[in-house]
């Protein structure tokens, strides 16, 4: 037996091993990319930065929504150490019970990851050892006071964050605001940027312009301990993103006459809606009453102030411009003189007898021309004209002639943006309502009897040739109608905002849309709403203004709960008009007496930046509408 | 002048072997390097701050120096002269850590605080002397039964009592003295023939498993142990999507390789004459390898979901249940994302103490911080340092006269051999994890000194080889 050749089975054993280890560390290191990507798992934190929100600015420059810094609670539970509930509760200001809530919201929230082995949503996302935001939204002050007393709480420290700040408690309704992210929106969103926590806009342009107000999240890749301590920025931060804040906004709106606005709409409910028609721009929009928007600014202000405005009977949270859908009233008959002019059923110069019979109407001499019948407002003059409209002897058949005229009726009234949503950059436009022959063949004034197709015609559906009946409209589309006019055919779709960043308005805003009214057809009706303001037999003459010719309609919406409803519309200067108003006075009576002097104190401060009509001015600010209750409205001149 | 004369008139100096010397003060430098970048605390940057780990480990390095100077100074007769008493003071030290008080659930400490030894390392010299002194005693030519079970139970006792304290990681080393008994010859053919007498064989007189034995079991465990680490895994093709392999057929896979290279050395290097009966062999252990690695697996798979837990727990391929992650998987992460060139000294993202994602980085996991500053480069100049060291102490160990001097060298080499390859195989998912220092570069004070005390006592036998006789 020959022991000494047993010294080869250590030296290949310790070659094998070599050669074995070798190789496998080259394999590892060196051609498998697997663990590279491992240890990138392990102790890379991906780090999300939170841009700011992009500013908004309103058409003059001036800063109207901003952000100012808050802090955050920030708690990773592994490191909390013999937690004193009672002096943490004491700090924050909380009862102590919600100290351990809020450990189990916070868990909660985090939601839940299908389990492969048991294929229910039962696996925490929770982690002890991440970051969660215990107390949100800690102002600086508030911060001052914690902030020596943390060091008793390990596992708890403060983070800078930003919150909207809105530098005027004006334009609610526009902004809008923003507010924590909820699950269906977080599940709603295909691109996948929103974390539980992460703030959304919920309403106004917050919401619209989503997208561009929350700017590109940076994302910071640190080398991490295996406690979560964040330990370097990884590679000298080469492959960070850095976060960019959203774009800035620039505002058609002119915020002093917003300001100015709300200010003549204090104490009354209703609307007003001032457009530069060459644009579209909205140079203001108020919803009366409103409220500051920086009530609900964070999600504590939220919780407390958004049930008391929603429970408010005066309702400031509803966007009035937008949603109220109101009978239009008289103003509506600028728009069948225009369609009866169009069609050829009347001419310039047609008259008509202000006879009382067909419908009611006030004491006036009998209207000789489509402007006098704007400028005296006569029911009856209207009556006739839009029967021959909607009863033009096309069809043989009465009821199929309606059919025919009241479909060509209706396409005008579309084309003017009625009854259909116009869709500005604010969510939640309400259409209004233009009925349509279709409309009618299904209406069901009771269940038993519907009109039917064939069933109805001119008599049947008379209340809308004033105004009244079925048709509804928003301010938002009374305020284009002026614009509309202004322009002589034709508007661009009102919005609020003028450029995103430095790129401009939105495509759609840049659309210009025709209204098929040959422009000369203007000239009468324009010269009418002159008269109706200018002329002793007007409606409106508590809208002049000595060296400005503004060019107006009003309306008066009946209200059986109480006092009329004051509506008026306008634009100026006759030539070449700078701004178009609509103005809605609920409770307030007729529209020459507070809509029309509002809407003129608007055109004013717009165009000459200070008002004249002191007088005026003040007639309106102490006027006071609010204990008027209404329930329902009905329009009639 | 003779030839002999020369060398006893030369410097002690002149006759260590300088390979062995050189590739030690390597292998401690890259340790303290290595320490020092892993555990390195901003306040204490200096590297002889004795109140961080690497000031430590220069002091213990310095302590070894000075043990290995001592070494030097003293006639290697004393080794033979007092082995016995020696390793029975060793299984002293071994019975009084029993009852001091625990640390990190193991009484291996003695001593107090970061001032402590642990017994069991220097176990492993007493125990390396005992045999060395044992062995040559014995007539192997008429090995009985008794002597094998006598040369077995000096390396049983200190086992057992290492496995009291309880320590399984110096347990399965001591197992590398099993090796040393093969090289001289200690088979288990006496016990085994005495069964097969049992059975009522009595035609054979040796059987080739009984004299091979120990290096036969260590390769059934190293494929089984294979087998059972690839068990659970699946292998799956980035060019081919859904294609699914079991982890077993890896190994396969790996032993086919190797039989068909060794079949193309076997048709290259054979004459006709003995090629039937290599080509024989090749396919008979062939079969053997696929039936062990087909049989653990099957086993493997076969077990309840518990059992099947507990054996993965032990092996370290399943997350502990009180722990964040498995060890192992960080340690491989750590390993394999140092690519080629590393990321650089005091780079290490996941290994460095401060990042604490790979526990133990300065003592059992050294090798991660290790390869994952100085990558593919690193690591396998470290490896490649072990392996030329460890043949280079086969080689010394061949060249000695004396039995004891053999002796002594094969226990010094296959301690380090498994310590090596256990630890780096840990590293590297290749051995289940079990805790035992990388010798020369892992911190601690015992492991440093007692492989150092066993280095030097080599060099200095090999040195005095021309002298001693027995």
């Amino acid at each position: 037996m020959n022991l000494q050749s047993r010294k080869y089975v250590s030296i290949i054993m310790f070659l094998a091993i070599g050669i074995i280890y070798i190789s496998r560390l080259f394999y590892m290191q060196v051609l498998d990319e697997y663990w590279t990507l491992r240890a990138a798992e392990i102790s890379e934190k991906r780090k999300l930065v939170i841009p700011p929100r992009g500013h908004v600015v309103d058409r003059t420059g001036k800063l109207v929504v901003s952000n100012k810094p808050y802090y955050n609670l920030m708690m990773i539970e592994k490191n909390i150490k013999d937690l004193d509930t009672v002096a943490l509760a004491n700090l924050i200001g909380w009862e102590p019970i919600k100290i351990r809530e809020r450990f189990k919201e916070i868990r909660e929230e985090q939601g839940y990851d299908k389990n492969p082995k048991t294929g229910k949503r039962d696996l925490p996302r929770y982690q002890k050892v991440r970051p969660y935001v215990f107390v949100k939204e800690i102002t600086i002050d508030e911060m001052a006071q914690i902030a020596p007393h943390l060091y008793k709480f390990p596992g708890f420290y403060e983070e800078l964050s930003s919150m909207r700040y809105y530098s005027y408690p004006n334009a609610a309704n526009i902004l809008g605001y923003v507010s924590e992210v909820n699950q269906q929106e977080i599940d709603a969103d295909s691109a996948r940027y929103y974390r539980p926590g992460d703030n959304i806009g919920k309403a106004g342009i917050e919401k619209y312009y989503e997208k561009e107000l929350r700017g590109i999240k940076g994302v910071n890749y640190i080398v991490t301990s295996a406690m979560n301590n964040e330990l370097q920025p990884y590679a000298n931060g080469k492959y960070d993103i850095k976060a960019k804040q959203g774009d800035r906004l620039q505002l058609g709106v002119d915020i002093e006459l917003q300001v100015y606005g709300e200010q003549l709409m204090q104490n009354k409910r209703g609307t007003i809606v001032a457009i530069e028609p060459s644009t579209g721009e909205i140079l203001t929009m108020v919803s009366a009453p409103t409220y500051d928007p920086n009530l609900l600014v964070g999600k504590r202000a939220i919780q407390t102030n958004y049930p008391k405005l929603l429970l408010d009977e005066n309702k400031p949270l509803f966007p009035r411009p937008l949603q109220a859908e109101y009978p239009p009233g008289s103003i509506f008959k600028l728009l069948q003189s225009l369609i009866a002019l169009q069609e050829g059923r009347i001419t310039v110069n047609t008259g008509f007898p202000c006879n009382k019979s067909l419908v009611g109407c006030h004491n006036h001499p009998n209207a000789r021309s489509i402007i006098e019948a704007v400028q005296m407002s006569c029911n009856p003059y209207y009556y006739q004209a839009v029967r021959r409209v909607i009863q033009p002897g096309v069809k043989k058949n009465i009821y199929a002639d309606a059919e025919y005229g009241l479909g060509k009726w209706a396409e005008y009234m579309h084309n003017f943006g009625l009854g259909e949503k116009l869709a500005t950059d604010i969510p939640g436009v309400r259409p209004g309502l233009i009925p349509d022959p279709n409309y009618y063949d299904n209406l069901f004034p009771s269940k038993r009897n519907p009109y039917g197709h064939h069933r109805w015609a001119f008599s049947t559906i008379r209340s809308i040739s004033i105004g009244q009946g079925e048709v509804k409209v928003t301010p938002l589309q009374m305020a284009n109608i002026a614009a509309m006019l202004a322009n002589r055919g034709w508007f661009y779709v009102p919005h609020v905002v003028k450029s995103i960043g430095n790129k401009g308005s939105e495509k759609v805003f840049l659309e210009k849309h025709q209204t098929g009214i040959n422009p000369q057809h203007f000239e009468p009706v324009i010269e009418g709403m002159r008269r109706v303001v200018y002329e002793a037999g007007g409606t409106a003459r508590r809208a002049r203004l000595n060296d400005i010719i503004i060019c107006g309609k009003t309306g008066t919406a009946q209200n059986p709960h109480g006092e009329d409803h004051s509506v008026f519309i306008c634009f100026a200067p006759k030539d070449n008009p700078k701004i178009a108003v609509a103005v809605f006075v609920e409770n307030a009576g007729a529209g020459g007496t507070w809509a029309a002097p509002i809407a003129s104190l608007i055109v004013e401060k717009y165009l000459k930046r200070e008002v004249t009509e002191k007088e005026r001015e003040k007639y309106i600010l102490e006027a006071n509408f609010m204990g008027k209750t209404t329930k329902s409205n009905t329009a009639n001149e | 002048m003779s030839r002999e004369t020369a060398y006893r008139n030369n410097s002690l100096l002149g006759k260590i072997d300088w390979l062995i010397l050189i590739i030690y003060i390597a292998l401690v430098t890259i340790g303290i390097a290595t320490i020092y970048s892993t555990a390195y605390n901003p306040e204490h940057p200096s590297l002889l701050s004795f109140s961080e780990k690497y000031g430590k480990q220069i002091a213990w390095v310095g302590v070894s120096f000075f043990l290995g100077f001592l070494i030097f100074l003293i006639d290697t007769t004393i080794y033979q002269k007092f082995a016995y008493f020696i390793y029975i003071f060793c299984l002293g030290l071994l019975v009084i850590v029993l009852f001091m008080p625990p640390v990190n659930g193991a009484r291996a400490w003695l001593g107090i605080g970061s001032m402590g030894i642990q017994p069991a390392e220097f176990a492993k010299i007493g125990t390396a002397l005992a045999l060395a002194k044992f062995i040559p005693s014995l007539n192997i030519r008429t090995l009985d039964s008794k002597s094998v079970l006598l040369s077995n139970i000096i390396i049983l006792i200190p086992m057992i009592l290492i496995i009291l304290q309880p320590d399984a990681g110096s347990f399965v080393v001591f197992t590398a003295f099993l090796f040393v008994l093969y090289r001289e010859g200690l088979s288990y053919d006496p016990i085994l023939l005495k069964l097969l007498r049992f059975l009522g064989i009595t035609r054979l007189k040796s059987t080739w498993v009984g004299n091979h034995f120990i290096p036969l079991l260590f390769i059934v465990i190293v494929i089984s142990m294979a087998a059972l680490l690839t068990s659970n895994n699946i292998i799956t093709f980035e060019s081919l999507p859904g294609i699914e392999l079991p982890g077993m057929y890896g190994v396969l896979l790996f032993f086919f390789s190797v039989f068909l290279l060794l079949l193309i050395l076997v048709l290259i290097f054979t004459t006709k004459k003995d090629r039937s009966k290599f080509l024989l062999i090749l396919i008979f252990s062939l079969g053997i390898v696929f039936s062990i690695v087909i049989g653990v697996d099957r086993m493997f798979q076969s077990l309840k979901k518990h059992q099947k837990e507990r054996i993965e727990l032990f092996l370290g391929l399943r997350e502990d249940p009180n722990g964040d992650d498995y060890n192992r998987n960080r340690a491989m992460a750590a390993v394999g994302s140092g690519g080629l060139k590393g990321k650089g000294y005091q780079q290490a993202s996941l290994s460095s103490v401060e990042a604490n994602h790979v526990p133990e980085s300065e003592t059992d996991f050294i090798f991660c911080p290790l390869s994952e500053e100085w990558g593919f480069i690193g690591s396998g100049t470290i490896v490649l340092l072990y392996t030329v060291l460890l043949i280079r102490i086969i080689v010394i160990a061949e060249r000695q006269r004396s039995s004891f001097s053999r002796i002594y060298a094969y226990s010094v080499a296959t301690i380090l051999f498994y310590h090596f390859a256990i630890n780096i195989g840990m590293n590297i998912g290749l051995a289940p994890v079990i805790g035992i220092p990388l010798p020369f570069i892992s911190y601690g004070g015992s492991s440093m000194m007692s492989f150092s005390v066993m280095l030097f006592i080599l060099l200095k036998l090999d040195s005095q080889r021309i002298d001693i006789l027995q």
